[in-house]
């Protein structure tokens, strides 16, 4: 059996909900850009080269529908022998399009691959534009509820685990300060690839026209915080409720691509490989407490590869909502790890925000370069999935 | 010159400035805001980068008086989205915009010098044809214009507006000496038309006559209370509803509108009326002004005369003050022998209520006669010197104040000569003219003869006519006047003119029975036959609140579903007629228009809304759905602007759809037409009337424009979701239950209305008829009314009137 390498990781800015740096263009036309980004970086490579697009995507539809992978492999101008698809997992999609990649090229059915996740959630609404749950179904009898709003399934974690609303603040701010560090330190600057961003403005002759930005920086950082204001905060989902927009993930606007090839080609065209997918895995749980699914998909992939937490460097663990995301920490024994700045140590999507299709390939690309930074050996990235599933992986560092 | 105003600039953007911009573009007016410039850059706005060259710090003032507008409570906008119309700006830069608008009203700080100053520059931009008022309260045209150019002082009047401008129906205009008499007669004519304001014309006198007469009314109740050293919940339970007052009395009154406030308004007065008889009264009382110096300036302070606290168990307490010991003890519920008897009155009217009280035995009755003579006296010595008439004071007690009866009528209530003699008991010096009056034998200021309402007026005399607007339709009068075609107790068909008739409820809270149904059917066949259409409308507080749910909890809980089921057929069917009639109906509601109200407003063939028009489909509050034809009208609403083809070719209606559900489902009730157009239950195309005076004339010129070319509407056919609604119905119910935003019961009353909205076990995209749609709706109605629950909840709102969550 082959291997299967990736040589390089990127992802666009997180951009924020609306009022973010995405608002106004098209998830197509950013993807492409993190795409030629992506292969402008390994100029070695010839387009052609390229066999196929595995594109994850959350909410496959309207300017993401139309079989998204194929549109980009076309949009960035691949030659029309590139083929594409595109993967859903919900929350997942992201790392499952780069797992689907990794099985595909060691089973030796493709050399090359490039493999990742697009999200505009902006543009798209949650549960898709035209959401039709069967009617015939009796939650209420017990059948486990797949259409469960996100919200209620936080609340849930943090009212059956008893996650205080404090402990979820706090893990809030913590999540903005760290990324607002990294943000000034410049940590993200190699990972992202800067995108021509449109919006629209009424010139001085009261005329509509639309102009063209560079959107380089992650925009829904908020810092500084205090915890005494995040505490005034009532939660949207659920009366007397205590997950707030200030201790929940973002909905953010992005991309994210990673290069994947046999170790061979790389040697061929002469790159040096960064990474493995070694491990990946995806365990089920109840809907209606989804959050929990990193405390049940990181054992399983750990014991698939025969390992424990302690040969884990860093974790990039999805905060889809803080009350999810402390659970499933406490619940692997990694508070320490989380205090010492192993697991999210650049903050997570409570600031930098959870762009659903996308999340596991951004994660990816900022695991991977974080462990670049650190010199680490093995990193897992791992997030909680809508309708109830855990996803995780376990990169090795090459 | 002929008069109109599109465009209006308020100068000042304080309280008054800003909510009386936001009521202007109720009226659908565009209005420049303008203010001051902020004095200095705070440090704040320096680290933000402005500069004093930045617009939003130069019109900072305008802006968050906006700002405030938009965020104020009760609403000063119909609809925020009305702050569209409004364009802020500041002195220094935009007074230009001012030579392109047809109004100036200026509502800055009441300051001579400042006020002055600014009308010196408006004077050079405004055209020759612009109206500019000012809305002091007290500070007299003459000196406001004193520096004036003889073109702008004949422009140039007092428009003072009363606060909440939008809800006070006041409007006091104050002709400066020179002012044009066709300004003071267009300016009168556009805020009663398109305003919606009662308007007084006031002579140019300090407080003008609202104020100067509210003053003394509670100086004059406040230095009794103290005479006769009753307590301070002690007054407010006296002069309060039993005399055609507003509940809160005295005291709770002076406690939203701010002590500080009212010290002004004395202090001012007392100043300025060197010659009035009572001048002295307009000291205010020692305690009062203790109050005043420890900040106790009521709501705003969270403590006045009254308090609200808390107690050991977390039970909300009303404390009152104690004025001798300055403390604050618990509020009684202070009963008063000649109080309780009045109020068994109340349906008789406050004219009933006041005389019970004035012919009483007991200390309020004693306070109350020498409180009412005293401001009888007051207010017959102001006529002619504030207000020409004493139809004047009357109307600004009513409207600006919110009595139910002016001094006059509450005169004409106890007895001229009964009140005289009181005077004398008092040794009160009665009025001259009024003993003059009695003495020629004329017996009440106000007399009904068969051509109209005269009021006797002190300078002739003798009765004069009112003057009658063709505009103000009183359908009591009419009725008086022979014109009831049909009627019974629970409503009439009165012929208001020109082949149109009018269909009036007149049921408490017109609530819906079965002699307004029968009425409805009755007046369908009468004007079928013998008019051009039809009119529903009435001069209730209240268009309709809804269903007699004492009945529908009879029936049901007899088990008589047969009656239940007439019931709604009855209902659904007189609806069905109203709309399907070969003549226009239009209906007119105002204030609440509730549940069945609110479906009945729905089935003419066209809605003209009073601007205040409180509507909703409430049922789900007690349990029920909405069965007279509510569900099936508001779905029609949503979906009848999709054209032809689209239903077919895919188009999504879930979002249309789940706004009904919503609507229903949450019972939701707009703050304003404008909002029940948002929601979805007025048509956006229609017209709103802010008029409550001119709106039943409003919606007869509506039929009698239709009727020239009427064709009845034809039946209809709407698409709906079917099942696949219901799904989604389920989706968000789950959410909502486990959000405890809903009980369980609520649950399986909203199922129901998330059924009658699918439309049946049908296909998505399946066109239904009205007729569907209405079995639906008597199926889940009759259905309800069956279970425990649903009886359960109309039983605890009979008893009090708020919905059970169970």
């Amino acid at each position: 059996m082959s291997d299967a390498v990736i040589v390089e990781s990127v992802r666009s800015a997180g951009a924020r909900y609306k009022r973010g740096g995405l608002a106004y263009t098209r998830a197509d036309d950013y993807a492409i850009q993190v795409l030629k980004g992506l292969l402008a970086r390994v100029p070695q490579l010839k387009p052609e080269d390229v066999d196929d697009i595995i594109v994850g995507c959350a909410f496959p539809e309207a300017e993401q529908g139309m079989n998204l992978g194929r549109v980009l492999s076309v949009g960035a101008g691949l030659p029309v022998t590139t083929s594409g698809m595109t993967v859903n997992r919900f929350c997942s999609s992201g790392i499952q399009a780069i797992a689907d990649a990794t099985a595909k090229i060691r089973a030796g059915w493709s050399d090359v691959i490039i493999a990742g996740g697009v999200e505009t959630m902006t543009h798209i609404p949650m549960g898709g534009s035209i959401l039709r749950p069967n009617p015939d179904w009796d939650f209420d009898a017990g059948m486990p509820n797949v259409y469960v709003s996100m919200g209620i399934t936080a609340e849930n974690v943090a009212a059956d685990y008893k996650i205080s609303r404090e402990d979820m603040d706090k893990f809030g701010l913590e999540s903005n300060r760290r990324a607002y560090e990294a943000i000034k330190a410049g940590k993200f600057k190699e990972e992202t690839i800067p995108v021509m961003a449109t919006r629209y403005t009424i010139s001085k002759n009261g005329k509509r026209i639309k102009e063209k930005f560079v959107f380089d920086t992650d925009d829904g950082v908020r810092w500084p915080s205090k915890l005494e204001d995040m505490a005034k905060l009532k939660s949207p989902f659920k009366q007397g409720g205590n997950v707030t927009a200030a201790n929940s993930s973002q909905m953010t606007d992005g991309a994210a691509f990673s290069l994947l090839m046999t170790p061979e080609k790389a040697k061929e065209i002469g790159v040096k490989p960064i990474a493995r997918l070694a491990y990946y895995a995806v365990a089920g749980n109840r809907p209606e407490e989804m959050g929990v699914g990193p405390s049940y998909a990181i054992p399983k992939v750990l014991k698939m590869a025969g390992l424990t937490t302690k040969d884990i460097d860093v974790f990039e663990i999805n905060e889809a909502f803080a009350s999810q995301c402390l659970y499933s920490i406490r619940q692997l024994g990694l508070e320490d790890r989380y205090k010492a700045g192993d697991v999210n140590p650049n903050g997570g999507a409570i600031a930098l925000g959870h762009p659903l299709g996308c999340t596991g390939a951004k994660l990816t690309a900022q695991l991977l370069h974080e462990m670049k930074r650190r010199k680490s050996k093995r990193g897992i990235v791992s997030m909680c999935i809508g309708g109830g599933m855990g996803a995780a992986g376990i990169y090795e560092m090459l | 010159m002929a008069y109109e105003i599109k465009k209006a600039a308020v100068l000042g953007a304080g309280v008054m400035g800003a909510a009386i911009a936001a009521h202007l573009t109720n009226a659908g007016i565009e209005c420049a805001l303008l203010d001051i410039i902020p004095f200095e850059l705070t440090d704040a706005d320096k680290a933000k980068g402005l500069t004093e060259k930045s617009p939003e710090w130069r019109n900072r003032f305008a802006q968050t008086g906006l700002a405030n507008a938009l965020k104020s409570k009760p609403a000063s906008f119909f609809s925020k989205k009305n702050a569209s119309l409004i364009k802020t700006g500041n002195f220094d830069d935009n007074l230009n915009w001012l030579a392109d608008v047809d109004w100036v009203i200026e509502a800055v700080v009441e300051n001579l010098k400042i006020k002055q100053e600014l009308f010196s520059k408006v004077e050079k931009i405004v055209r020759p044809d612009c109206i500019v008022t000012t809305n002091t309260s007290g500070i007299p045209m003459r000196d406001i214009s004193a520096n004036f150019g003889p073109k702008l002082k004949g422009q140039f009047l007092g428009t003072h507006f009363f606060n909440p401008p939008r809800y006070m129906k006041l409007l006091e205009v104050i002709p400066g000496e020179e002012t044009k008499p066709e300004v003071v007669r267009f300016m009168t004519d556009f805020c009663e038309t398109i305003l919606g304001k009662g308007v007084v014309i006031s002579k140019d006198v300090p407080n003008f006559v609202g104020n100067r007469i509210g003053t003394y009314d509670i100086s004059n109740a406040v230095h009794l209370m103290l005479e006769k050293s009753l307590r301070i919940d002690e007054l407010d339970a006296i002069i309060s509803k039993a005399l055609g007052r507003p509940g809160s009395g005295i005291f709770g009154t002076l406690d939203i509108v701010g002590l500080d406030t009212g010290q002004n308004v004395m202090k001012n007065l007392y100043a300025a009326v060197p010659d009035d008889e009572m001048r002295e009264m307009f000291v205010q009382a020692d305690f009062m002004n203790k109050m005043v110096e420890r900040k106790w300036l009521g709501n705003k302070t969270k403590q006045g005369f009254y308090k609200k606290t808390k107690d050991a168990r977390g039970k909300s307490v009303k404390l009152v003050i104690d004025y001798n010991t300055m403390e604050y003890l618990p509020a009684g519920r202070p009963r008063f022998a000649s109080v309780s008897s009045a109020l068994k009155k109340s349906d008789e009217g406050a004219a009933a209520m006041i005389k019970e009280i004035f012919n009483g035995a007991d200390v309020a009755a004693e306070l109350a006669r020498e409180y009412l003579c005293n401001n009888f006296i007051y207010a017959a010595n102001r006529v002619p010197e504030i207000s020409e008439t004493i139809v004047g004071i009357d109307n600004a007690m009513k409207w600006g104040y919110n009595h139910q009866l002016g001094p006059f009528e509450t005169w004409d209530a106890v007895g001229v000569r009964e009140a005289v003699d009181v005077m004398k008991k008092l040794k009160k010096k009665v009025p001259e003219k009024v003993q003059e009056m009695l003495k020629k034998k004329f017996e009440t200021f106000y007399l009904q003869k068969e051509d109209g309402r005269y009021y006797y007026d002190f300078s002739k005399k003798d009765y004069v006519k009112l003057e009658t607007d063709s505009r103000i339709i009183v359908l009591s009068d009419l009725k008086s006047q022979n014109k009831k075609v049909a009627g019974n107790g629970s409503a009439s068909l009165v012929d208001i003119g020109d082949g149109v008739a009018c269909l009036e409820f007149h049921t408490k809270m017109n609530a819906i029975d079965d002699g307004m149904i029968e009425m409805i059917q009755k007046s369908c066949d009468i004007v079928e036959k013998d008019f051009v259409g039809m009119v529903v409308g009435n001069h209730g507080v209240n268009f309709s609140a809804g269903a007699n749910i004492f009945k529908v909890l009879m029936a049901a809980q007899k088990g008589d579903w047969d009656l239940l089921e007439q019931q709604v057929d009855a209902l659904q069917t007189a609806n069905m007629r109203m709309k399907y009639l070969s003549k226009p109906v239009v209906t007119a509601p105002a204030g609440l228009a509730l549940g069945g109200g609110c479906e009945m407003a729905m089935h003419g063939v066209k809605c003209l809304p009073h601007g205040e028009t409180y509507m909703g489909l409430v049922e789900v509050g007690v349990g029920l759905i909405p069965a007279g034809g509510g569900c099936k009208e508001l779905a029609l609403r949503m979906t009848e602007g999709l054209p032809e083809g689209v239903v077919e070719a895919g188009q999504n209606m879930q979002h249309l759809y789940m706004k009904a559900l919503e609507n229903i489902a949450m019972a939701k009730v707009s703050t304003s037409a404008a909002e029940a157009m948002e929601l979805g239950y007025i048509r956006k195309t229609e017209n709103i009337s802010l008029s409550r005076d001119q709106h039943i004339w409003n919606a007869k010129q509506m039929v009698l424009g239709l009727q020239k070319f009427y064709r009845k509407p034809f039946p209809v056919l709407i698409p709906v979701m079917g099942e696949n609604l219901r799904g989604l119905a389920e989706a968000m119910f789950y959410n909502m239950l486990h959000g405890n935003y809903m009980s369980e019961y609520d649950m399986h009353v909203a199922r129901k209305v998330a059924y009658i909205l699918s439309g049946g076990d049908c296909a998505e995209g399946t066109f239904v008829s009205e007729k569907e749609l209405l079995d639906l709706e008597k199926e889940s109605f009759l259905s309800l009314c069956g279970e425990k629950k649903t009886q359960d909840r109309i039983m605890y709102m009979l008893n009090t009137g708020k919905p059970l969550r169970n």
